[in-house]
């Protein structure tokens, strides 16, 4: 079928997309700033648990009498946090933790003399890594993180063979990690062995909707690209959405949970939000730049 | 009526398969299942072993652990010796005659054959390495040989211990043990285990097979708590039991005492030295030696310690334990290596029981949520069914992988799952937006192009996850695990099926 030819009408995207692109571009400014004044303090990226840090953790089972606890714990150990962990079905207190950099000896003589019983493996968990290790757990997982994100730039340009169009997917999967890791740094919300984990994880989750948009704007045959992309964004916005919900609960709902359990959820909720932003504004503004310059229409 | 597409009957004979992994009969059997059984014991030697499941005992019904232990304490009650006992179990009848005790160990029988991990089952984990220095493979090897004879003979069963290397090429020997922490636990795995009998700065005897011959155990003719007395604080007990010498340490000993003087006491005449007995370079006992013995190559030695609590009851309990390690070290020797316990992890059963009742909870609002937000967006009661039946289809199927490569589902895993259900979703979502595109282009094209991104999709993920089996000892390795086969099903299996459902729905 023919088309008929008659000059095209700017449509709002047209108009916009360039000025939407600075968005996300400010933002991730402002991590990546917020990041560096961050590590000049702290000489280091994140804040982290004792998983990494060093230390123990001793997580009480049933409903403790925590304020008096806690108190007099701050008394005796300087470093010290606490964390309620209540059931699902009822909202009672299921767990009561209990994190310090000391040794768990120490640890465990200081809870035992103020709650005046001894902590067996009934009533109580006892983690302890040492120092050294969680320093090497730190180190090696910062590695993975770089290797799982090199690998999957590797499989972006092998799928997509052109440059500008791999890099976009590449950038929205980089900022995917910085906004959500200067959010928590900003929250101080402290970062275990898992937390990385979900950061590597975040790097695979997080590209499926650059690939659909980058495939659609560039592959697809029918309709205008603008079209193609709005197309891409009304499937990409829903299974990103559908992905929070599936996450978010986790997180929100519940805390009852292991905390590697709700450090992996918390971290894919922030990553996905910061994708909405990534793929939507960044990465779709590169594509329609690169599309418009090469006449892909 | 539709026709049914190879591709899914791969699904439903895969989906069949992972019930058989899983196996949940477990839930309608009756029984115990043995978990350990004392070697050369009474029960070994009449042909009771691990894995076996007790129905009877006698003429009473065993249908769970209580009734075990409820029989088992009623049958020995006061420490009376059984002409003849009979038990019935999966592998037929066994008749047991003069029977002072059962040593064997048993538990419920498991649901389904998914194992849990420790954090959820509770248990203790250790990860260890020599202190100051890196190993060889081939050296933790004979480290975990070591290690593992000594659980063995300390008494210790249903415990893993393998070798674990990381991303900077450090060796660890990795150390778990299911259900309770046994409470020497640091004291095992921690210690090199170096015992030394001196008398003065010469060494007579060693730990180790080399000098010692034979450790008297479990036999009260030869090892056992001696007597106990009020202390200051408290009860201490002391415990003696007997070893045997090989003739060189014999004749070490002879040479050695041959030199000592006699010192006459009030309670009788010893030699003027000691024999003092250093555990890791500590001293744990000063034993006088008789004057019999100088110069004598005696190979029977008589080895002594204490114990001590708050209670009578703790101090022999103690007492009891520092007996049995001792006895474990003398038999064992030492480690090669000075050993650092680098993590120690002590989980509580019943902790993990409330977290995992919680991600169970989790995992059905996870489910329903998924369910509604499908339904709101296509109308479509068989799209939505279709997708939830998928999703259902690849976390059975990843949890069927699990249990037959007999992984231990921990936290980690399980939230890898739970993520891998998330792809799923989303790749599901991608072939339907696809199908029902108003496009010109043939459905079997629209569904070629929905895979392109799904496939590219699997390939980001599987790069993404593949260094975490090596970061960090492989402490998050079932995360990386489960979302790889969970990714891997999705591709191979369950989304090729969906997308010939979604066809013979659109069509």
């Amino acid at each position: 079928m023919e088309q008929i030819k008659q000059p095209e009408k700017k449509s709002w995207y047209d108009r916009w997309y360039k000025i939407l692109l600075a968005i996300p571009v400010v933002i991730m400014l402002i991590s990546l700033i917020y990041l560096g004044v961050f590590y000049s303090k702290n000489h280091t990226f994140m804040f982290r648990d004792v998983s990494l840090s060093g230390g123990t953790t001793i997580t009480l089972k049933g409903n403790i009498d925590s304020a008096n606890l806690e108190s007099q714990l701050k008394n005796k150990f300087s470093d010290i946090e606490f964390k309620k962990l209540t059931d699902l079905t009822t909202g009672n207190p299921v767990a009561f933790v209990i994190e310090s950099s000391t040794t768990p000896d120490e640890l465990k003589a200081g809870v035992e003399e103020i709650l005046g019983y001894k902590l067996t493996d009934e009533n109580s968990s006892i983690e302890f890594t040492g120092p050294s290790l969680s320093q090497s757990f730190y180190k090696q997982l910062l590695i993975a993180l770089v290797i799982s994100f090199v690998l999957m730039s590797l499989v972006i340009f092998i799928l997509f063979k052109s440059f500008i169009p791999s890099i976009a997917v590449i950038f929205a999967a980089f900022s995917d990690i910085i906004m959500p890791l200067a959010l928590l740094d900003f929250l101080e919300i402290k970062i275990s062995a898992a937390g990385i984990a979900a950061f590597l994880m975040l790097i695979g989750y997080s590209v499926d909707t650059d690939i659909l948009l980058t495939s659609r704007a560039l592959k697809k045959v029918e309709g205008k690209l603008n079209e193609r992309i709005y197309g891409a964004f009304k499937t990409g916005i829903f299974m990103t959405i559908t992905a929070l919900l599936a996450v978010l609960p986790a997180f929100f709902i519940v805390t009852g949970l292991p905390d590697s359990f709700r450090q992996i959820f918390l971290i894919l909720s922030l990553g996905l939000g910061a994708d909405i932003i990534n793929t939507w504004l960044t990465n779709a503004s590169i594509i329609k730049l690169y599309c418009t310059k090469k006449g892909i229409k | 009526m539709a026709k049914i597409t190879f591709r899914i009957w791969l699904l439903i004979i895969v989906l069949i398969l992972a019930i058989l992994s899983i196996a949940p009969w477990g839930y309608f059997e009756k029984g115990v299942l043995i978990k350990s059984v004392e070697k050369n014991s009474t029960a070994f030697n009449y042909g009771l072993r691990q894995g076996m499941i007790i129905k009877q005992i006698d003429d009473n019904i065993i249908k769970n652990a209580a009734d075990y232990s409820a029989i088992i304490s009623r049958l020995f009650a006061e420490n009376k010796t059984l002409n003849k006992i009979i038990i019935q179990t999966s592998q037929g009848e066994f008749i047991l005659f003069e029977v002072k005790s059962l040593e064997i160990t048993v538990a419920g029988i498991p649901g389904t054959k998914l194992k849990t991990g420790l954090d959820l089952s509770g248990g203790a984990r250790a990860l260890v390495r020599p202190a100051n220095f890196s190993i060889s493979s081939s050296e933790i090897n004979d480290l975990i040989a070591i290690t593992t004879e000594r659980f063995n003979v300390y008494g210790l069963r249903d415990i893993t211990i393998r070798s674990v290397r990381d991303l900077q090429n450090n060796n660890f020997m990795l150390i778990e043990i299911a259900g309770a922490t046994p409470r020497d636990l640091q004291d095992l795995v921690g210690s090199q285990g170096k015992f030394e009998a001196k008398i003065g700065n010469d060494t007579v005897f060693e730990g180790g097979e080399q000098d010692i011959t034979r450790v008297c155990r479990n036999d009260a003719q030869c090892a056992r708590i001696e007597s106990c007395s009020q202390v200051q604080g408290g009860a201490s007990c002391r415990f003696s039991f007997l070893i045997y010498l090989s003739e060189t340490a014999a004749q070490r000993q002879a040479s050695i005492t041959s030199k000592l003087g006699i010192n006459t006491t009030d309670s009788g005449q010893y030699l003027n030295k000691k024999l003092d007995l250093y555990l890791d370079d500590n001293l744990v006992d000063s034993l006088f030696i008789s004057r019999d013995l100088k110069g004598k190559a005696e190979t029977q030695i008589q080895i002594q310690g204490s114990g001590s609590g708050n209670t009578q009851d703790e101090a022999a309990k103690d007492a009891q334990q520092n007996m049995n390690k001792l006895q474990t070290i003398l038999l064992t020797g030492s480690l090669p290596y000075k050993l650092e316990i680098v993590k120690l992890d002590t989980i509580s059963p019943l902790l993990g029981k409330a977290f995992t009742k919680n991600i169970i909870y989790l995992a059905l609002i996870v489910f329903a949520i998924i369910s509604i937000i499908l339904f709101i967006k296509y109308r479509k009661i068989k799209i939505t069914l279709a997708v939830i039946l998928t999703m259902f289809s690849e976390a059975f199927i990843t949890l069927g992988i699990a249990a037959l490569i007999r992984w231990n589902l921990d936290a980690p895993s399980i939230a890898g799952i739970i993520a891998g259900m998330g792809t799923g979703v989303n790749d599901q979502i991608v072939i339907i937006d696809e199908a029902v595109s108003e496009s010109n282009a043939s459905l079997g094209e629209k569904i070629k192009r929905a895979f392109f991104i799904i496939i590219g999709a699997f390939f980001t993920i599987i790069a993404a996850m593949l260094p975490l089996f090596w970061a960090g000892a492989g402490m998050l390795r079932g995360f990386a695990l489960t979302t790889i086969i969970g990714v891997s099903v999705g591709i191979l299996i369950t989304r090729p099926a969906f997308a010939d459902i979604i066809k013979k729905i659109q069509e």
